[in-house]
């Protein structure tokens, strides 16, 4: 192919005619932020850790246990609080691994992979919390419809109805309530990493279509 | 310490940035998104010039280091395909003698290659800098022979964009 000989002619001229950049301007990008996939997955993957942990520190349990008498339970939600602890130091670690081993210096493909498997543990990490809030909520009805005196008229209207009707009501509602929330938080995450990785998984695509 | 690893980076950049402008300019179409990546690049090659061993020449490592960022780092995607950018044109007038006709081939043939998708676009990078098929299958993680087939369907698709 007699074109691609001459673009590589074309190519091979020892004084392109591109804009040289000085010294001076090399020292400044040195200084500048890189805007590139991974620091955002970054950004936000510590955005995510602040959120999540702020959203633990603000619902402060105890004294809504004390409120309802419900002390007994106490032992449950404290096993509950440092299990999640440790859970979130051990991902804080995976995130920390993930981002030292990535590397522009190996080859295009398994960079790639490198920035997936970040993507993957920062959604981990969002759906250990979605769950966790998940599990949360159904423990906070329970303490609630058991405990809470305020909640006594509705434990009576459950009682004197044979048929169950207002029980099933209830327990829909709230799985309604769960499923909603659960969703739009799913969306949310679906759209902001959909747009950060949406090249970086096109590319993925075609050296794998290379692979076949 | 730090100050003379900074040194000796930025004077080895200086010397080997059309590399890094060649990259440039087969992965964007305009001067602006030009500056943009090679900034970019610039990063990259900076946070990983630490583990630069002076093994292989700065060249060799800092093109597969630019090539990794334009593929999969790089975020500026506003890029209308198929237009004569301002870097190629102002190319092309710098010629000593000037082929029409050659000229003329040629700027399609630049045309054709931004039509190509990122991982081709590495391909023919590679392929014009006269790069083996092993390094340039190690490069991308693919193996050789795949990257032999893959240049001659790369081949084939230039020629059909050129004679359509």
């Amino acid at each position: 192919m007699n074109e691609l000989d001459l673009l590589k002619k074309d190519w091979k001229k020892e004084n392109p005619n591109y804009t040289q950049v000085s010294e001076f301007d090399i020292y400044k990008m040195l200084h500048k932020n890189s805007s590139s996939t991974v620091k955002w997955i970054l950004i936000i993957g510590i955005v995510e850790f602040i959120v999540w942990t702020g959203i633990g520190f603000f619902f402060n349990t105890d004294d809504y246990v004390k409120s309802i008498h419900a002390e007994e339970m106490m032992i449950y939600l404290k096993v509950l609080t440092y299990l999640n602890y440790a859970v979130v130091l051990w991902f804080i670690y995976k995130f920390y691994m993930n981002y030292k081993n990535i590397s522009t210096m190996v080859s295009t493909k398994q960079l790639m992979k490198d920035i997936m498997k970040t993507r993957k543990t920062v959604n981990q990490y969002v759906a250990y919390n979605l769950a966790m809030i998940v599990v949360s909520m159904i423990l906070g009805f329970i303490m609630a419809f058991l405990y809470n005196p305020k909640l006594s008229v509705i434990k009576e209207k459950i009682a004197n109805d044979a048929s169950n009707g207002v029980l099933l009501k209830i327990i829909g509602l709230l799985t309604l309530a769960i499923v909603i929330f659960v969703v739009i938080f799913w969306l949310f995450y679906k759209l902001l990493y959909g747009i950060l990785l949406k090249r970086l998984k096109t590319n993925f695509k075609e050296l794998q279509k290379i692979e076949i | 310490m730090s100050e003379t690893l900074e040194q000796s980076f930025v004077q080895q950049l200086k010397e080997n940035q059309n590399i890094v402008h060649k990259i440039c300019r087969l992965y964007t179409n305009d001067s602006d998104a030009h500056n943009d990546l090679f900034q970019e690049i610039t990063i990259q090659l900076w946070k990983a010039f630490p583990k630069f061993r002076g093994d292989s020449k700065f060249s060799t490592w800092a093109y597969r280091v630019a090539l990794n960022t334009a593929i999969t780092l790089y975020r500026k995607s506003t890029r209308s395909v198929s237009t004569v950018s301002y870097e190629v044109q102002k190319h092309f007038f710098a010629h000593e003698e000037y082929n029409y006709e050659e000229e003329e081939k040629l700027k399609l043939m630049y045309q054709a290659v931004h039509l190509l998708n990122d991982i081709e676009k590495a391909l023919v990078y590679m392929y014009l800098e006269d790069k083996d098929y092993s390094e340039i299958a190690e490069t991308l993680g693919i193996s050789e022979v795949n990257a032999r087939v893959k240049m001659n369907r790369i081949k084939g698709k230039l020629i059909k964009i050129l004679n359509p």
